[in-house]
């Protein structure tokens, strides 16, 4: 970047590229204590990135046709085209990590307060980035048109349902049908290969915009001043990227062992059976990274309702962290109070996602509603102990 | 190292989720297959619930083919011994609800203790009270001559795709080898209750352990199945189940290869990534 050789020149004296990459790259400086939790950000465009691809040549052979989805998959792809099963492995790999990738993101966030201000856009975003990837994996996981492709798409558009007045007709709407069939088929497609990975890619860029604004934060969320960055910084490009390509390297040493040699747990067997209305399998359970919030729904198994509402909370209640949690320490490194409703919380994630997929009879359904309650109560808990730790702060003075 | 403890940190998470969703979940939600593995100790191809093969009763394959000639090509046919049906096959599986089997390879293919239970009563033998084959009355020395004789004429060397040509597809389809199904599917539907599923990707579906144990004893794994017991030796089984094993997934030597350079590949980067990231960084600390 610093020849002003003549095709960068010309190109500079057009497009600012010489700005453009000091501010997104050479000149963005991150703290230097931080850990490689900081190299997930950019592992989930990575992963986005395996996505595209892998789906690009996927969609050169998919037909979406309720008569001829399934075997297009499980015979035109897997079976004649030649290394069409690397595509297929790699995107259901690919879909399963992405949430992995993010949850760890996600989890980087809370317990370094990378929500506070002067993050909340960063936040938003990022939860509207969770959101979206959350429905593009749903609408994606109906495609093959199996059975437990059809019958997670009849169970949660039937959720719809229980909204008052408008219920009934908008799950019609939505599925273009009264019960999942072609039309629902037709129309997930295409919001799964245009209209979601647009949005993903828009709302990716006013995430990483914002960063640039705010900076990073880190591990003891103190902020660097301006003076700071340029002696104590590290810059984004080449520092902060030497180090994440070796991220990226170990962790696609990772991906693509599951791609080839342990990737059924993206591949449910249950869907290598075409999709029958008339035949409802024994069990019905989402993917993996959905486990935790439908555990939610079926938590307050006493009340329907109950745990619909239950079940969007779950999933929106996230977004209103920086709202919640208004204590003027940032990092959890020195909160201890919030470090123990934070672990407790990861725990409960866990065990609500390992209990999602079980049936929910007997001792189940009542740990269900026992971690239903804890997973909201973190949430609850966020006020109190931004109250203890103010008025710590202003006795203590610091 | 901070970064390490970290990474352990997530590792453990990691594995503990997966244990749940997998092993745990699997173990849980298939528990009544297990038991009935258990019980049974499937697959059981002593057939123990059956009755012995009948002491001091020799079968004798010339013997056999008269008593083959006399009861049984009023409905199968016998290929080998240019002998056809005597019915067409539609009309055939209007009558019994499936199309009769040829009997020229199906000494080789069921187990010989099954076979002679099965010719006294197909009912008790196939599990399935709504079998359509009659019990002939036969006496012991003509079902053994039968067996003997079915034996001495079935292809010796049989392999697995034989196995399933002669013992599943007269019910089953498997659509991406090109092969529908003998009978016709609404007669197969009023006699089994449903139409029979495809068995191109069964395997994937279904998995070895849940197959071996279904094929060997169907009610002891789905209570009231139209699938009847049909009694494949230890031999016909195996090799059945690793034909639709290669069929389901016909790429596994190909993945096996590939995988191994991508990975070898990516250690390389490995290496090389952190030899750059070590040079980049020497002065940062």
């Amino acid at each position: 970047m610093e020849k002003k050789g003549g095709f960068m020149n010309w190109l500079d004296r057009r497009l600012a590229v010489d700005a453009l990459w000091r501010i997104m790259m050479s000149e963005y400086y991150l703290p230097k204590n931080i850990n490689f939790l900081w190299s997930f950000g950019v592992l989930t465009m990575l992963v986005f990135a395996i996505l595209v691809v892998s789906g690009i040549f996927l969609l050169m052979y998919y037909k979406p046709d309720a008569e001829l989805a399934f075997d297009s998959v499980n015979k035109t792809i897997m079976m004649d085209v030649a290394f069409g099963w690397v595509f297929r492995h790699t995107h259901a790999v690919a879909a399963s990590i992405m949430f992995l990738v993010l949850f760890i993101h996600i989890a980087r966030g809370m317990y370094y307060g990378s929500y506070k201000a002067p993050r909340e856009v960063v936040w938003i975003t990022g939860f509207l980035l969770f959101v979206l990837m959350s429905a593009t994996a749903f609408t994606g996981y109906l495609l093959p048109w199996g059975q437990m492709s059809y019958w997670a798409a009849q169970t949660i558009t039937t959720l719809f349902e229980k909204i008052p007045f408008i219920g009934p007709d908008l799950v019609i709407w939505i599925r273009g049908n009264y019960i999942v069939a072609d039309a629902t088929l037709t129309r997930f497609f295409a919001l799964h290969v245009v209209f979601l990975p647009l949005l993903l890619i828009v709302v990716t860029a006013v995430h990483l915009y914002a960063v640039r604004i705010v900076g990073s934060n880190n591990e003891d969320g103190i902020p660097m001043t301006k003076e700071e960055k340029k002696v104590k910084g590290i810059p984004f490009w080449p520092v902060f990227m030497a180090k994440e390509y070796f991220v990226m390297s170990v962790f696609l040493l990772f991906f693509f062992y599951l791609v080839f040699f342990n990737y059924s747990f993206a591949m449910d067997p249950i869907n290598f059976q075409p999709a029958d209305y008339l035949q409802t399998p024994p069990h019905i359970y989402p993917e993996w990274y959905f486990l935790a919030f439908y555990e939610v729904l079926r938590g307050f198994f006493f009340s329907q309702n109950l745990g619909l509402i239950a079940f969007v909370a779950s999933m929106f209640i996230i977004l209103f962290m920086p709202w919640l949690d208004t204590s003027p320490i940032v990092s959890g490194k020195r909160r201890p109070l919030y470090k123990i409703a934070f672990w407790i919380f990861i725990a409960d994630f866990l065990f609500l996602t390992i209990l999602g997929k079980l049936p929910p009879t007997g001792l189940y359904a009542w740990l269900g509603f026992v971690g239903s309650i804890v997973f909201f109560l973190f949430f609850i808990a966020l006020p109190i102990i931004s109250k203890i730790e103010k008025s710590q702060v202003e006795r203590t003075g610091r | 190292m901070k970064e390490l403890k970290i990474l352990a940190i997530i590792v453990v998470l990691v594995l503990i989720g997966y244990w749940g969703i997998e092993p745990l979940a699997h173990s849980i939600m298939h528990k009544h297959v297990e038991e009935a593995i258990k019980k049974y100790n499937l697959p059981d191809f002593k057939f123990s619930d059956l009755d012995p093969l009948p002491s001091g009763v020799k079968g004798n394959a010339e013997a056999g083919k008269e008593t083959v000639k006399a009861f049984c090509v009023s409905c199968h046919s016998l290929k080998k011994e240019g002998i056809n049906a005597p019915m067409p096959s539609q009309a055939a599986a209007q009558s019994f609800g499936v199309v009769p089997p040829d009997l020229s390879n199906i000494g080789g293919i069921l187990d010989e203790k099954y076979l002679y239970n099965f010719l006294k009563n197909p009912q008790k033998a196939t599990e399935n009270p709504k079998f359509s084959m009659p019990a002939l009355g036969l006496n012991d020395q003509q079902i053994m001559d039968i067996v003997a004789y079915l034996k001495s004429i079935a292809k010796k060397n049989i392999t697995g795709e034989d196995v399933v040509k002669e013992g599943c597809v007269r019910c089953h389809s498997i659509k991406y080898q090109k092969i529908s199904a003998v009978s016709p599917a609404d007669t197969m539907k009023k006699y089994l209750g449903k139409v029979p599923p495809d068995l191109s990707v069964i395997y994937k579906a279904k998995g070895e352990e849940y197959l071996d144990a279904f094929i060997n004893k169907p009610q002891a794994i789905i209570p009231g199945t139209g699938m009847p017991r049909v009694g494949l030796s230890q031999e016909a089984q195996e090799k059945a189940l690793a034909y639709l094993d290669e069929i389901s997934d016909p790429h596994k030597e190909q993945r096996q290869k590939v995988g191994l350079l991508v990975l070898a590949y990516l250690a390389v980067m490995v290496g090389l990534t952190f030899a750059w990231k070590k040079k980049i960084w020497k002065n940062i600390h």
